[in-house]
Formats: C-alpha cells, sequence, structure tokens
C-alpha cells in the first residue's frame, strides 16, 4: 500500500496548522508555508498524522492519497479544533 | 503501407545520413543551408512551405499504426526538445497505460524569450511539426490534435493555421486539428499550464499528485509535446530511426536545433547541429572566432559555462551533464568578454521573479527576494552575508511549487555564483565592476514588477 501526502502550493497559505499536527513531517519555510519532508508515509502513525494535518489545514491544502486515489478527511480524523 | 520492420532493415543498411555524409562530419547551419535536416529546403524569407513544397521534398508520411510508432520512438530513443529532455516512448507509454481516451497537445507557444527554435519550424516548416503530431495522434488513439501556440507570436500562427487549412482540404490527415491561442508569459508554456488553459482558459500551472500523462486536467492521460519533437518524429518516419540517431551522437540522438543569443553574428538565430559538434562548433558557425568569457546553456533557467569550458564541450546531453548542465530549450547565450555576468543575470533574474504566476507562496516571498539580492550583488551593494541569504532561499525555493519555475531560477543563480565566483568577490570587495558600462547582452524582457503589477488572472484569462 502507498500512502502519500503532499502540501498543494498553490492553496497553502502559510498557516503552518499543519506543523501542529504532523511536526516531524512538514517543515515550515521562513514565511510559514508548508512542505512535506518525505511525501511516502510507511507507517500507520504518519498515516494518522497527516490525515489530521489535512484535516486541520484551513485551507484543504494538504492532500492524502492512497493507491493515487484522493483520501477523504473530516469526521474520521478529529483534531482539537474538529468539536468547535 | 511501410512496414516498420522493412522501415529498420533499410535504415540499418545505411550506414551514413542522407546525403551521403560520413558519420562524423559536423554541419552547423540555419534555415536552407547545406547539411541540414530539419532546416533543409527553402532559406529564410520565403514564408511557410506549402503542402505540396513539403510533399515534394520529404515525399509522403509513411502509414504507420501506433505499435509500430511506438516501436519508432524507442528505437530512435527520441527525446523531448522542449526543456525536460523526457523520452517521448515513455510519456506515450505511460498515457497508454493509464486507460481512457489521451488528450494530446504540441506545445509550439515557446514561452523563452531569446528562444526562437520552435517559432522558426511554426513559420517555415509547419508540416514537418503537423506530420510528426499526426504520428504521435496514431501512437495514442487520437483522432484530435490540439497545437498550442502564443497569441501575439505572428509568423508561426500564420504558418501553423495555414498549414492546417491545406490538410483540412486536401482531407491530408484522418486527425482534426484545433489551434490554440493563449496569453504570452513564461510559466504559461509550462506543459499543466498549457493543458489547463485548453481545458478551462486558465493558464497558470496546475498542482497534481499524479504526472500529466497519467492524469492530467481534464482527468485523462494528457501528452504535452514539444514542436521540435514532433518534427524531428516526422523525419525519423521517413528516414527510419538509425539513420536519424545518427545525425546526433551516441548521448544525444537525432540532429539538434538551436537558438543563440548575445555575442554572436546574427543574435536570435535558428541553427541546427547535425553530428557529434561541440558547443564550440556551433558557435564557429555563428561567427564567434574563439572561445567567449561565458556561455548561458539551456535557457533563462539554464546554467553557465565558463567559456573554455563550453567551448570544448560536446553538444548532448550526458556530456553537459557532466558539467552540471543542459540543452534545456536549445539556447546558447554568448557573454562577450568585458561584459559582466552578474549584471546579466540579475537581469533575467529579475525578470524571472515578475513571471511567477503568482499561486504558490514561496514563489511569490521568494523570487523578488533573489531577485533583488542579485540585483544589489550586480550592483556592488551587496554585504557578504547576504550570500548565506541567497543560499538559504535557494533551500526554500527548491522543490516548493506547483511548477519547477522556481527551481529553474535557483539552478541560474546557483550557477552564477559558482562560475563567476571571482567576479562575485570582487563585486563584494566593492571593486569598479569591468562591465558596469558594457550594453545588455541578452534579449531579456522588461520584467513585470513582481506584486505591483495587474493580478495573475488578468494576465491568464
Ligand atoms: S495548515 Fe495548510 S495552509 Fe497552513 S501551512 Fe499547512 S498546508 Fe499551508
Ligand atoms: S511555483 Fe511559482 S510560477 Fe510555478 S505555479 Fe507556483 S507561483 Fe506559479
Amino acid at each position: 500500500m502507498t500512502t502519500v501526502v503532499r502540501i498543494d502550493p498553490t492553496l497553502c497559505r502559510g498557516h503552518a496548522i499543519c506543523a501542529l499536527y504532523f511536526s516531524d513531517g512538514v517543515e515550515i519555510d521562513q514565511w510559514g508555508f508548508g512542505r512535506v519532508v518525505e511525501p511516502t508515509l510507511t507507517t500507520r502513525r504518519a498515516v494518522r498524522k497527516a490525515l489530521r494535518a489535512a484535516a486541520a489545514c484551513p485551507n484543504g491544502a494538504v492532500v492524502v492519497t492512497e493507491h493515487g486515489e484522493a483520501v477523504p478527511v473530516g469526521a474520521d480524523h478529529p483534531t482539537d479544533t474538529a468539536g468547535w | 503501407m511501410i512496414d516498420l520492420a522493412d522501415l529498420l532493415a533499410a535504415s540499418a543498411q545505411v550506414s551514413a545520413a542522407p546525403g551521403g555524409r560520413a558519420p562524423d562530419a559536423v554541419a552547423v547551419g540555419g534555415l536552407g543551408d547545406p547539411g541540414t535536416v530539419l532546416l533543409s529546403g527553402p532559406g529564410t524569407g520565403s514564408g511557410p512551405e506549402s503542402l505540396d513544397a513539403h510533399l515534394d521534398r520529404w515525399a509522403g508520411l509513411p502509414v504507420l499504426d501506433g505499435a509500430q510508432v511506438l516501436a519508432l520512438l524507442r528505437a530512435g530513443g527520441l527525446d523531448g526538445r522542449g526543456g525536460g529532455g523526457f523520452p517521448l516512448a515513455r510519456k506515450v507509454a505511460a498515457a497508454l497505460a493509464s486507460g481512457g481516451p489521451p488528450v494530446l497537445l504540441v506545445n509550439a507557444s515557446e514561452s523563452e524569450p531569446a528562444s526562437a527554435k520552435d517559432a522558426t519550424l511554426c513559420a517555415c516548416r509547419p508540416h514537418l511539426v503537423l506530420d510528426g503530431a499526426a504520428l504521435v495522434a496514431a501512437a495514442l488513439g487520437v483522432d484530435h490534435v490540439v497545437v498550442h501556440l502564443h497569441r501575439g507570436a505572428g509568423a508561426p500562427v500564420d504558418g501553423i493555421s495555414r498549414a492546417v487549412a491545406e490538410r483540412r482540404g486536401g482531407g491530408h490527415d484522418v486527425v482534426a486539428w484545433t489551434v490554440s491561442l493563449g496569453p504570452d508569459r513564461y510559466v504559461s508554456g509550462e506543459a499543466s499550464a498549457i493543458a489547463g488553459y485548453v481545458h478551462d482558459g486558465d493558464a497558470r500551472p496546475r498542482f497534481a499528485m499524479a504526472p500529466l500523462a497519467v492524469e492530467g486536467p481534464t482527468g485523462r492521460p494528457t501528452v504535452v509535446v514539444n514542436a521540435e519533437t514532433v518534427a524531428q518524429l516526422g523525419v525519423m518516419a521517413r528516414i527510419g530511426p538509425r539513420a536519424w540517431a545518427a545525425l546526433g551522437t551516441g548521448g544525444s540522438p537525432g540532429p539538434r536545433l538551436l537558438t543563440v543569443a548575445g555575442a554572436v553574428d546574427r543574435p536570435g538565430r535558428v541553427v541546427e547541429l547535425v553530428g557529434p559538434g561541440t558547443v564550440g562548433d556551433v558557435l564557429a558557425g555563428t561567427g564567434c572566432t574563439a572561445a567567449p568569457a561565458a556561455v548561458l546553456v539551456g535557457g533563462f533557467a539554464g546554467t553557465w559555462l565558463s567559456g573554455d569550458e563550453a567551448w570544448q564541450a560536446p553538444y548532448e546531453r550526458s556530456a553537459l551533464a557532466c558539467l552540471g548542465a543542459g540543452p534545456g530549450c536549445g539556447l546558447l547565450g554568448v557573454l562577450p568578454h568585458g561584459a559582466c555576468a552578474l549584471v546579466e543575470t540579475a537581469r533575467i533574474v529579475g525578470y524571472l521573479a515578475g513571471e511567477s504566476a503568482g499561486q504558490c507562496g514561496t514563489c511569490v516571498a521568494g523570487l523578488p527576494r533573489l531577485a533583488s539580492a542579485m540585483s544589489s550583488l550586480a550592483d556592488g551593494t551587496f554585504r557578504r552575508r547576504g550570500l548565506r541569504r541567497i543560499e538559504t532561499l535557494g533551500d526554500e525555493l527548491l522543490g516548493s511549487g506547483a511548477c519547477a519555475h522556481p527551481d529553474g531560477v535557483v539552478r541560474l543563480v546557483r550557477s552564477t555564483l559558482e562560475v563567476f565566483r571571482d567576479d562575485v568577490v570582487r563585486h563584494l570587495a566593492g571593486e569598479q565592476c569591468r562591465g558596469a558600462d558594457h550594453p545588455p547582452v541578452l534579449p531579456v524582457p522588461v520584467p513585470h514588477p513582481a506584486g505591483a503589477g495587474p493580478r495573475p488572472q488578468e494576465h491568464f484569462s
């Protein structure tokens, strides 16, 4: 199974919220824009974190795919803000 | 119908290429000059070659089925001539393996401001371009081809439009042609930007998880192929893959088109290199008698090589790769002795920074800073710690965008700092720049002011 995470740079607006949920997988540059360190996710833990980051990004810029198909994010990946 | 096996066998027996040339002979020439292949025929000023004249010179295009075209592409080893150098056979195979009817787009927009090779082919040899495009259509099993050009290009648009009208009139092809005219901006020539523009009219590059050949903006596999690449295929289908490959070198099969700019006798001239020539051979054929100060190889987003190094370098992909360069869009920009590469580079980076499509944060924020750092390095107002800043900006820009635009600018900047280290030191020390009063060398357009200009949407809609 290949799960891949990337940040769509055309949607990212530099909130750096993704890094709160996936701190070891996302680098934030000097302007706050996120970049994925290693797109291929090899552990379930990393997949879970990536999906949380995807759910938390206000711009929907974090994209996770499994076998090339987009993984829907939302209710299954609760974040601190999801219960508001 | 020509059998591919026959074609391969026949071409294997032709040890030298057409015209009985010796295998190692090197020819450099422009439109209509002896020894050229793609540019052979009428000279400059004769306009687009008519279909009849084209067929007189080249005979009819062999009728090949999809598998035969793919075999031809593999046997010849045709590499993309738009900049990336990706083998066309692999693109086609990826699209075929991805399922769904593919979309075929010919990129004749040539967004590189100093380059004119695709424009020359479209303006003067349009049927060679369309022949090759028809063959790629056969390989993909599609019956519709879109040829994309810049709206204001003039002669190339006329050439292609006339050629398409001639072919439609005579029922020459089984494919239907559409001519697409898009905005004249640097990144709007990027493959995903063209595919996107043809789909929905927005000519900015697209972010995608999958390569275009697997899934384009329409959801269908999308093959975007450069105009010179298909013109090469039009030649290869007639003379056979081996004879075609023998017109180049082992590392770069087939003849190569280049544009020369800067300190040459006719800047902006397009020449064809046939045989195993060096960069020096090309420059000697365009009015240079000795190695210049430096050569910008591969386009504005290319690599500087010192004049001596470039002069000796075989003009082929593998040899240039050893020097950290590549053929790119085929541009050779010649810097004369006495001009300053830092000044030239600062102008190019300033232009490229203004060409960001304004979509990706790091590109929007980082390129103008890189441009201003390069311009203060050029005018001598730069401090030493600025070098570390350029380094950091480069690291952040590399791979940051939806397209490779920032990567190209970083490549240019890094090669500049490496090749012209002595000049950098002199500029840092505040010494009088030797080239400060030299007139501009390379044809860099006036930059669009980054951030201050019209919204990207206005340029790109
Ligand atoms: S949370 Fe979303 S918008 Fe913010 S930096 Fe991460 S990817 Fe970009
Ligand atoms: S990287 Fe720059 S040029 Fe490329 S799409 Fe993003 S903003 Fe546009």
